[in-house]
């Protein structure tokens, strides 16, 4: 049994005391702080927002009280930009706001890059790319060489993506870093049409998970350019290359030409067929009537059911699938065109 | 070409002043742009019953199921009502039918003159619109062939547009309204406020009211977000009046497709350009009156 004296007890509950006194105060003192930071910061927008709008918006000339003086400040001036530049698009705006935040938030982010925490790391590689500041590209440069994380690596890609393409490119293919496939189509999606499509010259040499980004990304920019390449994909070794392939060419919504699509109508693999049975909507009927009539007798339900919703969108979809119905033996088929015409002339 | 069949089946000035009351009053209402155009001929004195039955008929046969002919009590003028129609296009078919009179040999004893009036305000009495336009055609300074205007009517009055601006967005919440707060759009006359969330609109009722009314919103809000406003809005009776503007972040055709389904007119992704937005807003409101 542990014995102690009174005296003891007293000391102890008195330094217990003393502790809990000395955690209030920093609580009281941190809350204060905040306090205080949120009463500038909100000061500044209250009285500064119009000032703002007016340089940004109306030509006004510019105030030198917009400066920020202190953290506080430089947060309600991101609040400001972050607020215009999500919002409203205007070339005019974002040169001033490259500028000043060039000119005056560019030693606020240098400085939080070399913080011992993440979280202030990372808001500051945000900024520099949100707000275009170029001026610390070197400086991100030398923040690579740190021991970062795959976040921060990201984040870095992005500044590269938007400030030096060409150093871009040289990382991303050389990088360690195995990213997700929708991480690739968040940075891919910011590149220039120029730099993007120089992923197609080398895309044998990627990671499968950056060759899926590129075409998904591709078929999200829905530019004319990048029809040829799709096609070559079409001949690619992996179904799945092809599928995606034929995905993009679904959502372009282009087809000048019905011959790289038709091995597809006898492929394998259900989902090129269903995929091909999509992209006929593109093409008229005449063209595509025997293609579609074939995969509406396909073994797959969804390739019949796309098929048959393929046809009935044309005007004279609907008199093609009665008369198939009429004409066709495959009960399966039949009830597909059946169920796909009701449901059109129901509408 | 033109065979002309001899009728005397045309409404009087007093037939037409009971329709011109209610006309009149949807010049405001329904924004209807009325122009009157009054036609007499150049030589009135010499003319017989015979060649002024040839005008009516002609005129008759010019105008459109929409127009309406009629003649003066004095026997001397004729009368054109052209319903949703600016005064630009009066002058075109005036222009058409003296280019054809002075043309055909059998029209050679008409020589006509005219006179327009574009109506855009309910503030017009017919004896008035009458008298006005028949001094105009009066005199002898007004040549033959020519066409005279009568320009007291033609200004329409400002009319008040209520605009509530619901973005969650202090900041862009602000740069909306001060940028709506500058727009001049001729004749309209904007009454913008501002909301945080869709709640605070609705509870508002200040959309219950009957004037027209421009909603500036984004799709994605606190509290009613803007696809239940747009479904309120637009199961009101009166829902017509609402010009919907809805911003989104979502750049897609199926988010647009199913705006647009709802019944928004502008479907925005942001970020846009104010300036855009600014035009769309004017280019609106254009339509509104001829």
């Amino acid at each position: 049994m542990i014995v102690l004296s009174i005296f003891s007890l007293f000391i102890i509950i008195l330094l217990l005391f003393v502790v809990l006194f000395i955690f209030l105060m920093y609580l009281l003192v941190q809350r204060q702080r905040e306090s205080y930071f949120e009463k500038v910061r909100d000061r500044y927008l209250q009285n500064y927002s119009q000032l703002w709008y007016d340089y940004l918006f109306n030509n006004a000339l510019f105030s030198i009280v917009l400066v920020p003086r202190g953290r506080a400040q430089v947060e309600a001036i991101e609040r400001i930009f972050s607020s215009y530049l999500k919002n409203i698009r205007n070339e005019q705006v974002e040169l001033k706001i490259k500028q000043f935040s060039n000119q005056y938030l560019k030693a606020f982010y240098e400085k939080d890059l070399s913080s011992r925490r993440w979280s202030i790391r990372m808001n500051a590689l945000y900024r520099i790319a949100d707000l275009q500041i170029d001026q610390l590209l070197t400086k991100c440069q030398e923040f690579e060489k740190n021991n970062i994380t795959d976040e921060e690596h990201f984040q870095l890609l992005k500044i590269y993506s938007l400030f030096q393409p060409d150093l871009f490119m040289e990382k991303i293919k050389n990088s360690n870093v195995n990213y997700a496939e929708s991480e690739y189509r968040r940075l891919f999606v910011l590149l220039d049409d120029n730099v993007f499509i120089q992923f197609f010259h080398d895309f044998n040499s990627l990671p499968a998970n950056m060759q899926f980004a590129v075409i998904d990304t591709a078929a999200v920019k829905r530019k004319m350019e990048y029809l040829e390449e799709l096609k070559k994909l079409l001949d690619h070794d992996t179904t799945e290359i092809n599928i995606r392939a034929l995905k993009g060419f679904y959502e372009i919504g282009i087809i000048d030409e019905m011959d790289p699509f038709i091995p597809f109508v006898t492929s394998e693999m259900w989902e090129a067929r269903l995929m091909v049975a999509k992209i006929f909507r593109h093409v008229p009927l005449t063209y595509t009537y025997s293609y579609l009539e074939q995969l509406l007798q396909d073994e797959n339900w969804w390739v019949r059911s796309q098929a048959a919703k393929t046809i009935v969108e044309d005007r004279q979809g609907i008199a093609k699938l009665q008369q198939f119905i009429e004409s066709s033996n495959d009960q399966y088929a039949i009830e597909m065109a059946q169920e796909i015409a009701a449901r059109k002339e129901g509408k | 070409m033109n065979d002309i069949k001899f009728t005397h089946d045309i409404m009087q000035e007093h037939e037409v002043e009971r329709y011109f009351k209610i006309w009149r009053e949807s010049v405001i209402r329904s924004r209807l742009t009325i122009t009157v155009v009054f036609l007499k001929t150049a030589n009135s004195t010499q003319l017989n019953e015979n060649v002024k039955d040839q005008v009516t008929s002609f005129l008759q046969s010019k105008i459109r199921k929409t127009d309406l002919l009629f003649q003066l009590s004095d026997g001397d003028h004729w009368g054109i009502f052209f319903l949703q129609s600016s005064d630009l296009e009066a002058r075109a078919f005036l222009k058409r039918i003296f280019a054809i009179l002075k043309a055909e040999r059998k029209f050679q004893q008409i020589a006509l003159k005219a006179s327009i009036t574009e109506i855009r305000s309910n503030n017009v009495i017919f004896e008035e619109l009458i008298n006005k336009n028949k001094q105009m055609l009066s005199g002898d300074e007004q040549l033959t062939w020519s066409i005279a205007e009568v320009k007291d009517y033609c200004e329409q009055p400002t009319e008040l547009v209520k605009v509530s601006i619901i973005e969650q967005n202090a900041i862009f919440r602000q740069v909306l309204e001060s940028t709506l707060n500058q727009i001049n759009i001729p004749y309209f006359s904007l009454d913008v406020k501002v909301y945080e969330d869709g709640y605070s609109f609705l509870q508002s009722d200040d959309y219950k009211s009957g004037h027209m009314h421009l909603i500036l919103m984004n799709d994605i809000l606190p509290l009613k977000n803007g696809l239940e406003i747009l479904h309120i809005l637009r199961h009101m009776p009166n829902e017509k009046k609402f010009i919907i503007y809805m911003m989104s972040e979502r750049n897609s055709e199926g988010a647009a497709l199913n705006a647009y389904e709802g019944g928004v007119d502008e479907y925005i992704v942001k970020p846009f350009n104010l300036r855009l937005l600014e035009a769309k807003i004017k280019r609106t409101f254009t339509r509104f009156w001829l």
